[in-house]
């Protein structure tokens, strides 16, 4: 009985490794262009177009203060990315530029695992609301 | 006997608010007041902020001079996204030549503040017209200047520094405004400003913008309120730091606007 149970546990194992996740690394180096959809006090919504190691579709929440700080998704081929990110914004006139980080927190698909925190760059434009925002750094899934 | 009662009542609470009051009074603490208000206030809409406040001496006196403030607004107001401030203007600037100086899309808004000045023992209150303007950002932090000129009895500039910090909520931010010792008479204590009231938005604001050649003027938007108005209200709260190290704090709610 004993042979039968440690044979079952043994196959259960083997079942569950090819689930065990490997992290894998990237590299990686984005621009997203990204229009106004819709504001609530200094809460924008917006979404456009992702380009470089990852393009796809972005999406954004961005709470525009005293510094700049929201959460993003980023539809691409292999799965959705998610995470947050802050920056402090830099000088003044229409393009109000700012820098800081972001940090992935996770997806779906490929992504499901995605861990990681990357630099985050971007203008402002105070007048059409529109972001354009570059990550690089490398984060793992 | 219900009157009686209530008599003794209305003493009694009073000898208590009293009892607390004293303490306060006693250590020569300055009070304040602080009042804020949106004109329109329509949610989801453009509007102008309007704040003001009030700072009274212990027993009546002159209050000392005011070093600080710190004046916090409610999250979720879009002050960044009001269209105001696109240029900016520098102190040297100000104070080279004036608000001629700067130009036109660095003004965030107006206001006037009250100077009271001790000449004997007389107190001459001076009106002072402030502008509020948009500053090379500072330290990655938003900057302002207010910019002060009293023209009777003291004739005399200032230009105070400000900058938008983050806040803890139920704040978005706050102003933080370093004032400086403006001195009055020889011998008499410095320039005690008591009373501001000011407005941050496009009311009273023209900006200019070059379309095709020429030269058009324009009302910025204004600050973007949110869809929908915080239980209680939107909170302000203001803190002030005096010369000798006093300090007094204030805080209001701008209503809800009633449902339409």
């Amino acid at each position: 009985m004993d042979h039968v149970m440690n044979l079952i546990r043994a196959a259960l194992l083997a079942l569950a490794i090819p689930a065990a996740h490997a992290a894998r690394a990237l590299k990686a180096t984005d621009t997203a262009k990204l229009r106004y959809v819709s504001a609530s006090g200094s809460l924008l919504l917006e979404e456009g177009k992702a380009t470089g190691t990852l393009p796809g579709k972005m999406r954004a929440s961005v709470n525009v203060g005293a510094t700049i700080s929201g959460s993003f998704t980023i539809d691409t081929k292999g799965g959705t990315i998610k995470g947050h990110g802050e920056a402090t914004p830099h000088g003044a006139g229409v393009y109000e530029s700012f820098a800081g980080s972001i940090t992935v927190t996770g997806g779906s698909g490929r992504y499901a695992h995605a861990r990681g925190h990357t630099g985050l760059y971007g203008t402002f434009d105070r007048n059409t609301y529109a972001l354009t925002i570059q990550t690089t750094g490398t984060f793992s899934y | 006997m219900r009157a009686t009662t209530f008599a003794a009542r209305t003493v009694l609470l009073a000898a208590i608010l009293l009892g607390l009051c004293v303490p306060a009074a006693a250590a020569g603490a300055p009070s304040a007041t602080l009042s804020a208000a949106f004109k329109p206030e329509r949610l989801g809409r453009r509007t102008t902020l309007s704040f003001g406040f009030q700072v009274r001496g212990a027993a009546g006196l002159l209050p000392p001079a005011l070093t600080a403030v710190s004046l916090s607004y409610p999250n979720n107001l879009g002050i960044a996204l009001s269209g105001l401030g696109l240029s900016t203007c520098t102190a040297a600037k100000l104070e080279a030549s004036g608000l001629p100086g700067c130009q036109a899309d660095s003004i965030m808004g107006f206001g006037d503040a009250t100077a009271e000045i001790s000449i004997g023992s007389d107190v001459v209150g001076e009106p002072v017209p402030i502008t509020i303007l948009r500053a090379p950002d500072e330290a990655g932090h938003i900057s302002l200047l207010f910019n002060a000129v009293g023209t009777s009895p003291l004739n005399t500039s200032a230009v105070f520094p400000g900058a938008l910090l983050p806040a803890p909520a139920p704040f978005g931010g706050s102003v933080n405004i370093d004032v400086p010792l403006i001195p009055s008479l020889p011998g008499a204590p410095d320039v005690a400003i008591v009373r501001l009231q000011a407005t941050l938005g496009p009311s009273g604001v023209t900006y200019y913008e070059q379309v095709e050649g020429r030269t058009l003027a324009y009302q910025p938007p204004g600050i973007l309120l949110p869809d929908s108005c915080p239980r209680g209200g939107f909170p302000f709260a203001a803190q002030f730091s005096f010369l000798g190290g006093g300090h007094a704090s204030a805080g209001t709610a701008v209503p809800c606007p009633r449902r339409r």
